[in-house]
C-alpha cells in the first residue's frame, strides 16, 4: 500500500504520458525488458510489439499507480510465465543493481570514531540483504520452477514437496527491516556532514522499497491467487 | 472506505489537489482496513456508514484497538442517528471543498500535536527496550518490572510507534545511537 497516483491506465493511453505522471514506471518497463524510448506508442501498441499480455501489463502499471486489481481481472489472466519473468527480472535488479548501489553508498559513509554507528548500519544492511538474497534464491530455485511446472512448461525440474502454503509462509515481510534502515538514517543516526552522499543513499532506499512493495503485491495479489486456481483445478480434475 | 468509484476518485482527487499532503489508501471492507491499520500509521478513516450496517461489533473492536484513529462518515444517504453518532465527524456529499479540507485539517492538527509530544521514549518504555534487547521475553519483562504482559505489549507498541523501528537489530542500533545501551 502506498500513495495513489491519479491515472488509471487503459490500453489506448500513451506510455510517455504515463511515465510523465509516474517516472517509476521506467522500472516496470525495465522489468518487462521494454526499451525506454517509447515515442508516442500506446500501451496496446507496446504490448503487441513486445508480445506481452495487455491485461497483465495494465494491471501492473496500475499497481505502480496505486490501484489494486479486482478478483475478476486476476482470474481472467493466463500469463503466469510472463509474471514469473517479470519477477525474475526484478530479482536481478535487486541483486545486481540496487544492492551494489546501496552498499557502495554505505561504504563511503565516514567510518571513524565520531561516527561509530556507521559500522552498525553497515552490518545491519549486510545481514538484511543476506535475508533478501535467501528469499530471492528460494523463489528462483524452488517456488518459480514449481509454478512453471504447474503451467505445463516442459523444461522444469521440480521438488515434489512444494506447496503454496509453504510459499506463503516463506514469503515473509522483508520490507520491515528496510523501513527500519530508512528510519534510522532519517530520524536517529547522527552522521557528520556528507549530505549529498546520504541523500543518494536514502533516495536509493526509497526506490528499493517502492519496487519491493510492488513486487510483494504482484506475488500476493496476482501470482498466488492464479497458482491456487490451477492447484484447485488439478486437485478436482 | 467507499464502494462508489466516482465518489472515491472525486474525493481523493480533491484531497490530493489541496495544499496539504495526504496519503490516501482505499480498502473494500473492515478486514482489509484492519490489515491496513496494522501496516500503516493511519490518522483519519473516511467511510461510508452503509459499510457498518450489521458490522457494528467489528467496528467497535477496531475503534477500541486503535483509539487514536479519527472516523469520519461520508454521508449521501439517510442513516439512523444512532449509527451516525458513532463517528467523530461527518462529511456530506454536498459539502464544498473548503468545508471538507477545513474539517480534515482540524482533526489532523489534533493528531499531529499528539504525535510530536510523544516522540521521546518514557522512562518505563526505555526500561522495557533495554530488557527486550537483552533477550528477555514479554513474560520475563513483565515479571521483572512487576507489570502485566498486556502492559509490556503496549509499551512495545509505543516504542515501535515512537521510533519508527520494528526489528530488534534496528532497535539495537537505535538504542546505541541514543546512548541507551553502550556500544559493544
Amino acid at each position: 500500500m502506498y500513495q495513489t497516483h491519479r491515472i488509471f491506465a487503459k490500453p489506448d493511453m500513451k506510455m510517455s504520458d504515463l511515465i510523465e505522471e509516474n517516472p517509476r514506471l521506467l522500472l516496470l518497463l525495465e522489468h518487462f525488458e521494454i526499451d525506454f524510448a517509447v515515442s508516442d506508442k500506446t500501451i496496446a501498441g507496446i504490448c503487441s510489439e513486445n508480445e506481452i499480455s495487455v491485461s497483465l501489463f495494465i494491471m501492473i502499471v496500475n499497481l505502480y499507480n496505486g490501484f489494486h486489481p479486482s478478483k475478476k481481472d486476476i482470474d481472467s489472466l493466463s500469463d503466469i510465465i510472463q509474471i514469473l519473468q517479470f519477477l525474475k527480472n526484478s530479482h536481478d535488479y535487486y541483486k545486481n543493481d540496487k544492492y551494489p548501489e546501496i552498499k557502495g553508498y554505505i561504504d563511503k559513509l565516514p567510518h571513524n570514531s565520531y561516527n561509530k554507528e556507521v559500522k552498525l548500519i553497515e552490518n545491519f544492511f549486510t545481514d538484511y540483504f543476506n535475508e533478501v538474497l535467501e528469499h530471492l534464491d528460494y523463489e528462483d530455485e524452488i517456488a518459480f520452477p514449481y509454478f512453471k511446472m504447474l503451467t505445463g512448461a516442459k523444461d522444469s525440474k521440480v521438488m515434489n514437496d512444494f506447496s503454496t502454503d509453504e510459499y506463503r509462509n516463506h514469503h515473509t515481510d522483508i520490507e520491515t527491516k528496510l523501513t527500519d534502515l530508512k528510519n534510522l538514517l532519517l530520524m536517529h543516526i547522527k552522521i557528520t556532514d556528507q549530505l549529498p552522499l546520504r541523500r543518494k543513499l536514502i533516495f536509493s532506499l526509497f526506490e528499493f522499497e517502492y519496487d519491493l512493495q510492488i513486487h510483494a503485491l504482484i506475488e500476493e495479489k496476482i501470482l498466488l491467487p492464479l497458482i491456487e486456481n490451477i492447484e484447485k483445478e488439478k486437485n478436482h480434475g | 472506505m467507499e464502494p462508489s468509484d466516482i465518489i472515491y476518485e472525486g474525493l481523493s482527487n480533491f484531497l490530493l489537489r489541496k495544499e496539504s499532503h495526504y496519503y490516501i489508501f482505499r480498502v473494500k471492507d473492515l478486514v482489509e482496513l484492519n490489515d491496513l491499520i496494522i501496516k500503516e500509521k493511519l490518522e483519519v478513516i473516511i467511510l461510508n456508514p452503509s459499510i457498518l450496517i450489521n458490522r457494528i461489533q467489528e467496528f467497535n473492536k477496531l475503534r477500541k484497538n486503535s483509539p487514536s484513529l479519527i472516523w469520519i462518515g461520508l454521508i449521501y444517504a439517510v442513516f439512523e442517528n444512532e449509527l451516525l453518532s458513532r463517528f467523530d465527524d461527518l462529511i456530506n456529499l454536498t459539502d464544498t471543498s473548503d468545508v471538507i479540507s477545513a474539517r480534515l485539517n482540524k482533526t489532523l492538527e489534533k493528531c499531529n500535536c499528539r504525535n510530536n509530544e510523544q516522540e521521546e521514549l518514557s522512562e518505563r518504555e526505555t526500561e522495557v527496550l533495554v530488557k527486550l534487547l537483552s533477550g528477555f521475553s514479554n513474560k520475563e519483562i513483565a515479571d521483572q518490572l512487576n507489570i502485566s504482559i498486556h502492559t509490556v505489549i503496549s509499551h512495545r507498541k509505543n516504542i515501535i510507534e515512537k521510533t519508527g523501528i520494528k526489528s530488534l537489530p534496528g532497535l539495537t542500533i537505535y538504542a546505541i545511537s541514543q546512548k541507551i545501551i553502550p556500544l559493544d
